[in-house]
């Protein structure tokens, strides 16, 4: 059994598929070293994150597949699945062949399984658009912790600096330990070590009870569907809604 | 009174109204200005009844001069009000934006004073928002029927979206709940945004600097179930408000008993069942191009509430089914129960590179519950070892996969017609 193993970075995964196709190998799985467990049967190959190669293979991708198709595997990427390397360099090697078309295969599986991790990140981009929640600081700063399932944030950036345009934000991944940072100029990825308690603005807790007011008046109480509404919210998001606790 | 206060009031007000909506716009933020708009709209919660928060839904005051039986805030009801002050409406708002609970605002207001003197604070509270704090977000606005044409016009200048509650279906069903309306004094201002909006679209093209005018369209609601009037005067009027005055949504609000007025119906809770089947047929209007005659007609005015509208279209229809995947057009696919717009698009796209069979429309997340009685891949039905064709046997299959929680439903029908098999052999 093959095994590529990179650095668990998106360019890493571009070069472990560059080198996949230029080592005419075939792969039993590509996985971030982070998520690697090692056993006796396991053929080893790690591979060392070359950003030429990586740019190589993003310019070859739209070039002769589509800038979709380049967005697809940013975003299957993204959902960190156990097999989406995999899956990645399968959806690449189809797509080199039939080209522009490669999404109109839906049946095909190897199209299939990147679809179906898009539409996983899509989904959790666009709920977390809505249920992110702003905590304003002492120091004026809109702090928002969250624990996505998926690695969505990175996603988020530009549509709350569009936004929130004139307010200085942090929206912070607590699973993954890093965040988005907008100063009121520009938006930027950054880790986050959490060595001080957060102080909040003194007004902050008399805006979430108001939040929370409104919310519980806001219910039709002869219409009470709590399925309905995890349906929409999975619990799994309700740690950090002000409105959920 | 406090903000605290205040809320409690106005949102408990407002919360019948139950569009939500923040699409349909694609306002963009201004520099050193707050809030922008997304074209798709987006849900910031979901309330324990299942229906999102995406505006800050609110009365800017409950103070009512009409007495409208249906309505919480009759003046002849015995609640409390209350009176937001403008900067209190906009503190709230942009603090709650800015903590992203929230896309927008939804204010509306009960009749103070006078028509136009509601509406004239309505647009001085939208006008601060855009003006004075640079508020780029979506916001919805409740034209009030009396108000003066300018007012109403002028207010459009500042919103994304406009709409007036018609409420109630009919005139005799106003004069008998709602006797200070009229019908003339509700349909004036959606005649009025109507104009608006297409002048606007007009001026568009030659000049690109056009003021927006409501730009994420106008809506409605209608009350299901708080009079006599039937699905199909509901879906005719509905009908025509989106051919003649090109609205972009019409609600259906299940009347919650909130009085008990001998004018208005007994009822034990909200006909949920009725509005969601009224939901199902306003989108074959809006997408499935269908229209109200084909769903509806005066032998039967209402909807089963055990079907779908689609299925119980196709099973009167028998004869245009079964609908080949691979060859059908899209429009064909639209109308097979069980397909929709997203599961038509794929059938499209997927079978120009290859044929469909079952097997690949289970990969193109099409589900077959429904779907599988009425279409045809490569010529053969669903291999399963009984296919009905005929629409009794149909249907009840379609009712017995829903899985139909309501014993008492069930069992109305008789065994025979559970068990066509028993009689004509299908099994």
């Amino acid at each position: 059994m093959l095994y590529y193993i990179y650095d668990g970075s998106f360019d890493g995964l571009l070069t472990a598929i560059y080198d996949a196709y230029y080592n005419k190998d075939f792969p039993e799985q590509i996985v971030p070293q982070d998520s690697f467990t090692d056993n006796f049967l396991i053929n080893k190959v790690y591979i060392r994150t070359e950003e030429e190669k990586s740019r190589k293979v993003h310019d070859a991708v739209l070039q002769k597949i589509s800038r979709r198709a380049m967005a697809g595997i940013m975003y299957a990427y993204l959902s960190e699945d156990e097999n989406a390397g995999i899956s990645i360099l399968e959806y690449l090697r189809f797509g080199f062949k039939v080209g522009r078309t490669v999404d109109s295969y839906l049946a095909d599986d190897r199209v299939n399984n990147i679809n179906r991790l898009v539409t996983k990140v899509a989904r959790e981009k666009h709920l977390l658009a809505g249920i992110i929640r702003f905590r304003l600081l002492h120091n004026n700063i809109y702090y928002a912790p969250i624990e996505p399932q998926y690695n969505t944030l990175c996603l988020l950036g530009k549509h709350f600096a569009d936004r929130m345009s004139d307010q200085i934000f942090v929206i912070h991944d607590v699973k993954r330990s890093y965040g988005v940072f907008y100063d009121k100029t520009k938006w930027f990825m950054s880790d986050i070590e959490m060595n001080k308690d957060i102080v909040l603005h003194e007004n902050e807790l008399f805006y979430q009870e108001l939040w929370k007011r409104y919310f519980d008046n806001i219910t039709i109480r002869s219409r009470i569907n709590p399925k309905l509404q995890s349906n929409h919210m999975p619990k799994k998001y309700w740690k950090y809604l002000i409105e959920m606790k | 009174m406090n903000l605290n206060e205040k809320i409690k009031i106005l949102s408990d007000s407002a919360k019948y109204d139950v569009s939500c909506s923040s699409s349909g716009s694609s306002r963009k933020n201004k520099k050193g200005g707050i809030g922008n708009a997304a074209p798709s709209g987006i849900c910031h919660s979901w309330t324990p009844d299942g229906r999102c928060i995406s505006l800050l839904k609110i009365l800017l005051t409950n103070y009512c001069i009409y007495d409208c039986k249906y309505c919480v805030n009759r003046s002849s009801n015995d609640v409390p009000r209350a009176a937001f002050t403008i900067d209190e409406l906009v503190n709230l708002t942009i603090n709650f934006y800015r903590r992203n609970y929230i896309e927008g605002l939804f204010l509306s207001s009960a009749v103070c004073v006078s028509p136009d003197h509601t509406m004239e604070l309505l647009l001085k509270s939208v006008k601060r928002l855009r003006e004075e704090v640079n508020f780029n977000g979506y916001i919805h606005v409740k034209a009030i029927p009396g108000a003066s044409n300018k007012l109403i016009e002028e207010t459009g200048k500042y919103v994304d979206r406009m709409s007036v509650n018609i409420e109630l279906p009919s005139g005799e069903s106003l004069k008998l709940l709602a006797p200070q309306k009229t019908k003339e004094s509700i349909i004036k201002p959606m005649g009025l945004i109507k104009s608006g909006i297409i002048q606007y679209q007009e001026e568009k093209l030659k000049f690109k600097s056009t003021p927006q005018f409501v730009p994420g369209g106008q809506s409605t609601q209608l009350i299901v179930g708080a009079t006599k009037d039937n699905d199909l005067k509901i879906l005719k009027l509905s009908e025509s408000l989106y051919s003649s005055y090109k609205l972009k949504r019409v609600y259906y609000s299940a009347y919650v008993p909130v009085s008990n007025h001998p004018n208005l119906p007994a009822i034990s809770g909200p006909p949920l069942l009725r509005e969601h089947r009224l939901y199902q047929a306003d989108w074959l209007l809006r997408f499935y191009g269908f229209n109200s005659g084909e769903l509806l007609n005066e032998e039967n005015p209402n909807f089963d509430e055990l079907l779908d509208p689609k299925s119980g279209w196709a099973i009167r229809n028998l004869d245009k089914f079964p609908v080949e995947v691979n060859k059908a057009d899209y429009y064909t696919l639209l109308r097979v129960p069980g397909i929709g717009v997203k599961s038509a698009q794929r059938i499209v796209q997927g079978r120009r590179v290859s044929m469909l069979d079952f097997d690949d429309l289970k990969k193109l997340g099409i589900v077959l519950k429904r779907a599988k009685y009425f279409i045809t891949c490569k010529g053969r039905y669903f291999p399963q070892k009984s296919i009905p064709t005929n629409a009794v046997s149909i249907k009840n299959r379609l009712l017995l996969e829903d899985n139909i929680k309501n014993r008492g439903n069930i069992e109305q029908l008789s065994i025979f017609s559970l068990f066509p098999g028993i009689t004509d052999g299908e099994f």
